[in-house]
């Protein structure tokens, strides 16, 4: 009784993923492979509003669009008719959703539009590309991003945006925040860049649709270009260089917060003893008693290690190979 | 019947999962973290029935600040003093052009402008930032500077000092009972500084297919900063450094674009100017340097009268850059970009010493290598070569390859400089220094991941990465990361998303080299954490859920943990793990109401082991009771919550939000050598680093009119802190600045609480 029962529900179950899978796979086939930028150029023959000769039998023109939606891209960057390759200069709203007559002739029926929200992120995302694919968004494809299921419009709204950029938040830390909370929370630890303050925000630091270096920092081929943008006199190259420096500043340092002076990823003079065990000063236990009694003290309240070895970013000075000059 | 339940659980996950498909993942209701007054008309009363063309606000008033405590930390990057408040907006938009413009707190020490334009041919993008860097309020200094980079304290007192007749730098716990006499010198100053940013940026484009990028950008930085700079073990100073500097940087690039493809090649460059050149500053231990020089004088103190130390050099960074992409078919796409970067600088080298003592025919008998230094400038640059290669490919809708290769050069081409013989803290001439070291690094990064649409609107994702260093000057030649990935997105379920990633990599030195670690003086089981053997485990899970169209909760998790060893490895970072949850919900039952909340906690736990010895041959350097560790942990708590009344009452407004952070800090010491100490009466623990942050901020805004209102905001921040870095003359929160072995400028981490509020007129058009 009980295995009969168990194998119905098994086949019933079996049976409903296939369905869905099937109905996925249907409407996957009915996706048309992306025309790139050829298909829009195609479909855009001029920049007038009309179908083109040869196509009056699929595209409607805005005006029709207009008499049941809202232009809800008016005012924005898509909504430019004199930059001609925007949306506006062609087909307007047929430019990303594709002809419209199916759609009109069965009196709004969804299913004959090209509708982005249920459309899987890559797909809806290489409509955006066939024009966003120059710029910062060169890189997209295949980006750190795009290989997660992150589409375009998973962050973006053409028509209903919150904040600059057309993001569907009002701010890109509360953007990002929405995959990225524990890095956002950083923003409020006592050592901070100024995010919270409004100075900078995540894309001061980040190409979010791709780029050339690592974690998807947009400026610089390595993590330390990237930081010597802004922090240029760390740049170097210096007479003595600092090993760690070399290797990256995040060896040290946390760049989205820490409660660490100067968003040290541990607080001195421990995080130089991870490295510096040798004899005499750096090795020394530094704790309480020496806090109290002893001249040592200095290297554990203020600046700890660097109140002397102030240059471990790299000394310039030919007596500074130990960072003291 | 178990086995029943466990396909009946099954059959339901297969059920559930694929109906993670339709709406797209919506974002957290968080509201903006950052605090700025903004003008938000009621809804629905009296809103535009069309987009106008010109729309702006105008948004003034008044602030009132009050601080108990450390007021530079509550302004920290913000300038907060009580007086006017402005925020001003302009938009102007149309089919043609669409011009923005934003400035806010006009006069302020970190006032706001930009504007926008973006129409026909192109656009073009400007801004003037300022950002303040505020320290301290209260600090305090003996030194004066009498000019950019040269401070100097007080003969007399110096005088004392080195006959020992007054306390200058307390040496021991009783002298801590005896003010020094630089307390009495000191004076308070602000210690900040200021970074003024201009910049504008633009593309134009000729033609469909052509387009030129460029930009421009000049920042000042202007003020003080903390720094360190001192003459020996117990003679430590912080003083305050001038900062006085420019960075101008340039960009231009020219775009080809086609339907298949594009291509790009650019040009950034970069110029940083330090207009002090060099760091001179009086000793506050001696005001003659000792004659003839004292050998132990970097240790006792007994060195020179005047310490000079280099700053940051002028220097120059070129990149020449090109970028292509191409489209093949179907959906496979082909992008990459290579860099050749030189960065150098050569500015003038200051000499081995300042001190007199040691510039003498005598000493450079001794040292001849003092006699003159070998080159005269830094002649220093780094050669970087990078070039990345990335290729997508999604043949059909149920799989696909994504493939990097990324290679990366630094080819530090400084020419060595014999530091041999050097002079220590201006005090101690040695033989005890080496060669310059100058280190490369060449990357080779190849990444695979291949991804299957297993289920409707799932992905599963498995991924091989490779990456390998070659690096000189290290006690690895080489290192090589070989990770292993796996992840599975849900995305686009209008009632679920889930996203799940597990990351394994393991590295693996070559080319070891134990003369390098000992060459150092280090114990032969160091390895340094940065290139030593480990095993990496990452993991992050996130659920966002919306049972109802009102609601939405999100849980995540992230995960993570280092274990460093290898052959020999027995001192240095031995292994670190963290722990991060959120959990949150946003709830907005109608236009006029949106609350949310979320809570996180993290945990973050380090394990070092280290030995204090004397070197060789003292037997201390190899005797294991010698050992000790630290065990640091930390937790942290985050909470935020936000309030949104878009229609509060008729014609009004309200939000508040409320943020909160703490951290607890745990320094844990173990070992044989804490043993012995703690037996000797000589090892106290160190209190725990702790700090707790409240931010409460309120907003309410009433519209007379639909064009004309006023607001009335608040904001609440308290910070309590308690750090032993920190040192404050007993009983009290001021900064104690003479301390055992150093004077400094007071400078750290101190409790506030702030109170700022706003009134303000605004008008919207």
């Amino acid at each position: 009784m009980a295995n009969r029962f168990t194998v119905r529900v098994g086949l019933a179950s079996a049976v409903a993923v296939m369905v869905l899978a099937a109905g996925s796979s249907a409407e996957a086939q009915k996706l048309k492979p992306f025309a790139g930028h050829a298909g829009l150029q195609a479909q855009a023959q001029s920049a007038q509003q009309t179908p083109p000769a040869g196509n009056a039998n699929v595209y409607v023109g805005e005006a029709t669009c207009l008499t049941c939606h809202d232009n809800h891209y008016a005012g924005t960057a898509h909504g430019l008719k004199s930059n001609p390759r925007t949306p506006a200069a062609q087909m307007g709203c047929e430019s990303c959703h594709g002809p419209g007559k199916a759609h009109v002739d069965g009196e709004g029926d969804v299913t004959k539009i090209r509708n982005f929200l249920t459309m899987k992120p890559q797909e809806a995302s290489q409509y955006c590309v066939s024009c966003h694919d120059r710029g910062t968004h060169a890189l997209w494809t295949g980006s750190q991003h795009d290989q997660r299921n992150v589409g375009c419009i998973t962050c973006h709204s053409v028509h209903a945006p919150k904040g600059d950029h057309q993001l569907k938040a009002a701010s890109e830390m509360q953007m990002c925040a929405t995959c990225h909370q524990n890095i956002v929370n950083k923003q409020h630890r006592f050592q901070h860049m100024p995010v919270r303050e409004g100075q900078l925000t995540c894309s001061s630091c980040h190409n979010v649709h791709g780029s050339q270096n690592l974690r998807l920092l947009k400026v610089g081929t390595t993590i330390d270009e990237a930081c010597a943008s802004c922090h240029a006199e760390k740049r170097g190259p210096y007479l003595w260089e600092h090993a760690p420096v070399a290797n990256a500043c995040t060896t040290c340092h946390d760049p989205h917060g820490s409660n660490n002076d100067r968003m040290l990823v541990a607080k001195q003079p421990f995080l130089c003893q991870r490295c510096h065990v040798t004899s005499r000063h750096p090795p020394t236990v530094y704790e309480g008693f020496l806090l109290n009694n002893s001249t040592n003290a200095n290297k554990i309240f203020g600046r700890s290690c660097t109140v002397c070895h102030q240059q471990l970013h790299g000394s310039n000075a030919p007596s500074g190979q130990f960072f003291l000059r | 019947m178990r086995h029943t339940i466990r396909l009946m659980s099954i059959a339901l996950l297969l059920l559930t999962w694929p109906l993670a498909a339709g709406a797209q993942q919506r974002p957290s209701q968080q509201p903006a973290p950052e605090q700025v007054p903004e003008a938000r008309p009621a809804a629905g009363e009296g809103a535009a029935a069309t987009t106008p063309e010109t729309t702006g606000s105008i948004d003034i008033g008044g602030r009132f600040t009050n601080v108990d405590g450390d007021a530079a930390r509550y302004e920290r990057f913000r300038d907060l003093r009580s007086g006017s408040w402005s925020r001003l907006t302009f938009d102007k938009k149309n089919e043609s052009y669409l011009f923005g413009a934003k400035a806010q707190n006009i006069g302020y020490r970190d006032q706001m402008f930009s504007a926008d334009y973006e129409g026909g041919k192109g656009w073009l993008t400007g801004s003037f930032v300022s950002t303040p860097l505020n320290y301290s309020y209260i600090s305090t200094t003996p030194w004066i500077e009498q000019s950019s980079g040269h401070l100097t304290l007080d003969l007399a007192a110096r005088q004392l000092v080195q006959a020992g007749t007054v306390v200058g730098i307390p040496q021991n716990a009783a002298q801590l009972n005896t003010p020094s006499i630089y307390r009495g010198l000191a004076a308070p100053f602000t210690l900040q500084h200021l970074r003024q940013t201009g910049a504008a940026s633009g593309v134009y484009e000729f033609n469909r297919d052509t387009s030129f990028a460029g930009g421009f950008s000049s920042t000042k930085r202007e003020g003080h900063q903390p720094w360190g700079a001192s003459f020996a073990f117990n003679v430590a100073n912080e003083v305050p450094l001038g900062i006085d500097s420019r960075t101008n940087d340039a960009n231009a690039a020219l775009e080809w674009t086609k339907t298949r493809g594009m291509f790009r090649v650019g040009w950034n460059g970069s110029w940083y100017n330090n207009h002090i050149n060099a760091l001179t500053w009086d000793n506050a231990f001696r005001a003659t340097s000792a004659d003839p020089f004292d050998p132990n004088g970097y240790s006792n103190g007994n060195g020179s009268s005047i310490g000079r130390m280099s700053v940051p050099p002028d220097n120059l960074l070129n990149s020449f850059n090109a970028m292509a992409m191409y489209k093949l078919q179907p959906r496979t796409v082909l992008n990459g970009s290579v860099a050749f970067t030189r960065m150098s600088q050569n500015d003038p080298l200051i000499p081995w010493t300042i001190n007199p003592v040691l510039q003498t025919s005598a000493i450079y008998a001794a040292f001849p290598g003092l006699a003159n230094l070998p080159r005269a400038t830094a002649e220093a640059k780094v050669d970087g070569l990078n070039a990345v290669l990335n290729f997508s490919t999604r043949p059909t809708q149920f799989w696909g390859i994504t493939a990097r290769y990324r290679y990366n050069n630094h080819d530090n081409k400084t020419l060595p400089f014999n530091g041999v013989e050097y002079v220590r803290f201006d005090a101690v001439p040695e033989e005890t220094g080496g060669i310059s070291e100058q280190f490369d690094i060449v990357e080779n990064l190849a990444d695979v991941n291949v991804h299957f649409n297993v289920l409707p609107y799932s992905t599963l994702r498995v991924g091989y990465g490779f990456d390998s260093f070659d690096r000189t000057g290290r006690s690895f030649s080489n290192m090589t990361d070989n990770t292993a990935r796996v992840s599975l997105d849900t995305v686009g379920n209008q009632h679920v998303t889930i996203r799940a990633l597990y990351e394994f990599t393991r590295r693996v030195g070559s080319g070891f080299s134990e003369d390098a670690i000992e060459e150092g003086g280090s114990q032969p089981g160091l390895r340094f954490y940065d290139e030593a053997n480990r095993d990496r485990h990452r993991g992050t899970l996130m659920f966002i859920v919306n049972p109802l169209d009102v609601m939405d909760v999100t849980f995540s998790l992230a995960t993570g943990s280092d274990s460093y060893g290898g052959p020999g490895h027995e001192f240095g970072l031995l292994d670190n793990d963290n722990q991060a949850y959120n959990a949150g919900v946003n709830v907005y039952p109608s236009d006029n109401v949106n609350l949310g909340f979320n809570y996180g906690r993290e945990h973050f736990k380090s394990n070092q082991k280290s030995r204090n010895a004397n070197p060789p041959p003292d037997p201390q350097f190899t005797d294991p009771n010698r050992d000790w560790l630290l065990d640091n942990i930390e937790n942290v708590n985050n909470v935020n919550l936000f309030a949104d009344f878009p229609k509060l009452a008729r014609k009004t407004t309200a939000r508040v939000t409320y943020d909160y952070s703490d951290s607890d800090n745990a320094f844990n010491f173990s070992g044989p050598r804490i043993l012995s100490l703690a037996a000797a009466g000589q090892f106290l623990p160190l209190p725990n680093y702790t700090n707790s942050w409240h931010r409460l901020g309120t907003d309410v805004q009433y519209f007379f009119v639909p064009r004309v209102g006023v607001g009335v905001d608040y904001w609440f921040e308290r910070m309590n802190v308690r750090d032993f870095n920190t040192l404050n003359l007993p009983g009290t929160e001021t900064p104690r600045t003479d301390y055992l072995g150093e004077i400094s400028t007071g400078y750290g981490s101190r409790p506030y609480t702030g109170n700022t509020a706003f009134v303000r007129l605004i008008y919207l058009f």
